[in-house]
């Protein structure tokens, strides 16, 4: 049972303090600051204040030539690297009418599907241990070395990543890789199983996040919330299903769907979806066509006059690059619409009224990643 | 007024030193200050695999007096720079602050004419003693850079030097 | 709506359907038909075309059921750019405009704090804008 509190009784003692919440804070997940007005443990009021991290991705996509800008896709969420590289080279593609071989987009399905898992898994350990418990870190920890290791011997980096490139990939995948990732697959179903007995049905963690932070499908929708936020609150909204891209189509995988739209359900969704993105790999693996890697790309590229966007579904929820092209190599306007941007601006409305445990409970099932927001 | 005369000029406890400096560097209690990319290849550092608790490192603190060594990891910004400052004043000494990545060494892949926003490289704002360059450094560079700050801090290094085959 | 020009695109050619170009008083009953309809705010972008000396605002939607992306666009004079804002109708175009204001100088008219968001809090430039030195 949440304990909510009715914001519009006076307060008990009548007087009100302003809790600053980080920017430096083992629980913010990077550099938040949080100004928070708290009656005693109540949090009538929570401002959140960004751009301690912001690094100018969108003056530096004006100032190069786009291939130069393909470093930066993998340090704006490092998490989920591979998924805003894709998003960046899908919107380039789209403009320059690039055409990918099929191979191409099966890696990047691939490799995409398994960033996801480490990015869900790291977020995993880190909500854990924001609420208290430590070892589980250790364990996702150790099964991410594993992906990253699968990782590393395809793109070359652990963490962010720059494989993709206009028209495809950089490197074929060695003839190993399969035979790994199945066998990561194969280990990695059982540790599912042994989370879920461990942690999901732990009688603490339930009470911790039932019930607590819940979060409208209307609140998502006028704040453009997207990603497990959405999925958690009932409304059946992923990228790769609604906008189909890449090969998508072709493969056959669920959308985890929670109607509660409390912490807890968001979590549920996280995990299925690690458990979809396994059957993905599978699928892709098996039906991954022989060809080459890398399309037909204009030496010096130069998009048309215009504007273009490409959406992907990120781990955090809809990404969507827009880029405002004035026939020059550079772009004349790069935008980038991170799914940590929506999701953190519903934290003010959906935390009014909660213990601060709870709110913090429910700014960890939100899965930021600052540097997403700040960009 | 007679100039204040500090008692490591005068008076040195040579075996005491020593050990001091040896319990020091086998317990560097890191303070936790993540503050991009960097910071998950800390983590992994702490993580199972490279485990830096095996140097005494993996003691997080999450309050600046209660930290020995700041490790910098990720980009510091003009709207940061002035937390990242009072946290290293509330440090107690002996501290030490280690730029771990390229962004914190000097201001990595952000810096480029025109830019307003990052300072380029921490040691513009205090001084750093070891610098682990990296975009992000492996979690192996990071134990690299922390038994190079023991060495710094013994002056002998404890543990055999890695050769690449 | 007065004044709009509406153009159909197409969707795998340029990533949205429906191109709406309004003048800067129509967005927010723009906003309000489309949030009836049961569209989401995706993002609002800002462009500074310096050499026609206009300012634009794009506004993305996209709807939770349906493949249809919106774009509405508009154009504001580069010396004195103010639209309406949006958040009344989408409580998400607040940070959205925060934003846009930081990097361009836009005012959002009616916007309930449009004070900086990514910038320190006593900045006064605006980093995106073509004319801009460090």
């Amino acid at each position: 049972m949440s304990a909510s509190f009715d914001i519009g009784a006076p307060s008990k003692s009548g007087e009100t303090f302003v809790l600053n919440l980080g920017p430096q804070h083992p629980a913010a997940h990077g550099v938040l600051r949080v100004k928070m007005t708290m009656d005693g443990e109540y949090v009538m009021r929570s401002e959140p204040v960004i751009g301690y991290i912001h690094r100018m991705h969108e003056k530096m996509g004006e100032n190069r030539p786009l291939a130069q800008f393909l470093p930066n896709t993998g340090r704006i969420d490092y998490l989920s690297a591979l998924h805003y590289n894709h998003a960046f080279v899908g919107a380039v593609e789209r403009a320059a009418r690039i055409e990918v071989p099929p191979r191409a987009e099966f890696i990047r399905v691939i490799t995409s599907e398994l960033n996801r898992i480490s990015s869900h898994l790291v977020w995993w350990g880190a909500f854990l241990l924001d609420l208290g418990g430590f070892t589980p870190l250790l364990y996702a920890f150790d099964d991410r070395e594993k992906i990253l290791d699968l990782l590393e011997g395809v793109t070359g980096s652990r963490l962010t990543y720059c494989y993709f490139r206009f028209g495809g990939v950089r490197d074929d995948l060695d003839e190993g890789f399969a035979g790994r990732t199945r066998a990561f697959i194969a280990q990695m179903r059982p540790r599912l199983k042994m989370y879920r007995q461990l942690v999901t049905d732990n009688v603490i963690l339930r009470k911790r996040l039932e019930d607590i932070g819940p979060i409208s499908p209307e609140l998502c929708r006028k704040y453009g919330a997207t990603g497990p936020v959405i999925r958690g609150s009932g409304v059946p909204y992923d990228v790769r299903k609604v906008e189909p891209y890449s090969v998508y189509s072709q493969l056959d995988f669920d959308v985890p769907v929670y109607p509660e739209g409390d912490c807890m359900g968001r979590y549920r969704v996280r995990m299925d979806e690690i458990a979809q993105s396994l059957r993905i790999i599978e699928q892709a693996l098996d039906k991954l066509p022989d060809g080459p890697t890398l399309g037909k790309v204009p030496r010096v590229l130069k998009l048309p006059v215009g504007d273009v966007c490409y959406a992907v579904e990120a781990a955090r929820g809809r990404l969507m690059v827009r880029i405002v092209s004035d026939g020059k190599e550079a772009a004349y306007r790069l935008k980038l619409r991170t799914p940590s941007f929506s999701n953190m601006s519903l934290f003010e409305e959906a935390s009014r009224g909660m213990m601060l445990a709870d709110a913090l409970a429910l700014m960890g099932s939100l899965d930021l990643v600052i540097p997403d927001i700040d960009r | 007024m007679e100039t204040p005369v500090d008692t490591s000029q005068i008076v040195k406890f040579a075996k005491l030193d020593e050990l001091l400096a040896l319990s020091r560097a086998n317990s560097l209690w890191p303070l936790t200050f993540g503050l991009a990319c960097c910071a998950i290849e800390m983590m992994a550092a702490g993580g199972p695999r490279f485990d830096i608790s095996r140097f005494g490192a993996e003691v997080f603190r999450p309050s600046p007096r209660q930290a020995d060594v700041m490790i910098v990891a990720g980009t510091i910004n003009r709207k940061m720079a002035m937390a990242v400052k009072t946290l290293y004043d509330q440090m107690l000494e002996p501290k030490w602050v280690i730029a771990m990545g390229n962004c914190a060494i000097s201001g990595g892949p952000f810096v480029f004419p025109g830019q307003y926003a990052v300072i380029e490289g921490v040691d513009k704002l205090f001084p750093v003693d070891i610098f682990i360059p990296g975009c992000p450094p492996r979690p192996e560079a990071l134990i690299e850079g922390i038994l190079k700050l023991e060495e710094k801090l013994t002056g002998k290094r404890r543990w055999p030097v890695v050769k690449p085959e | 709506m007065d004044g709009a020009v509406t153009t159909p695109a197409d969707h795998a050619a340029k990533g949205y359907d429906l191109d709406v170009a309004l003048a800067a008083g129509g967005v927010v009953a723009a906003a309000e038909y489309l949030g009836g309809i049961g569209f989401s705010l995706d993002t609002m972008t800002g462009v500074d075309w310096i050499a026609q000396n206009e300012m634009e605002v794009v506004y993305d939607y996209f709807h939770p059921a349906s493949p249809l992306r919106i774009v509405v666009r508009t154009r504001v004079p580069r010396d004195n750019p103010e639209v309406p804002t949006v958040s009344g109708v989408f409580p998400g175009a607040n940070w959205h405009e925060r934003e846009t204001h930081d990097f361009f100088g836009i005012r959002f008219a009616g916007h309930p704090n449009l004070t900086p968001l990514l910038l320190p809090e006593d900045a006064d430039y605006h980093p995106l804008r073509k004319d801009f030195v460090a």
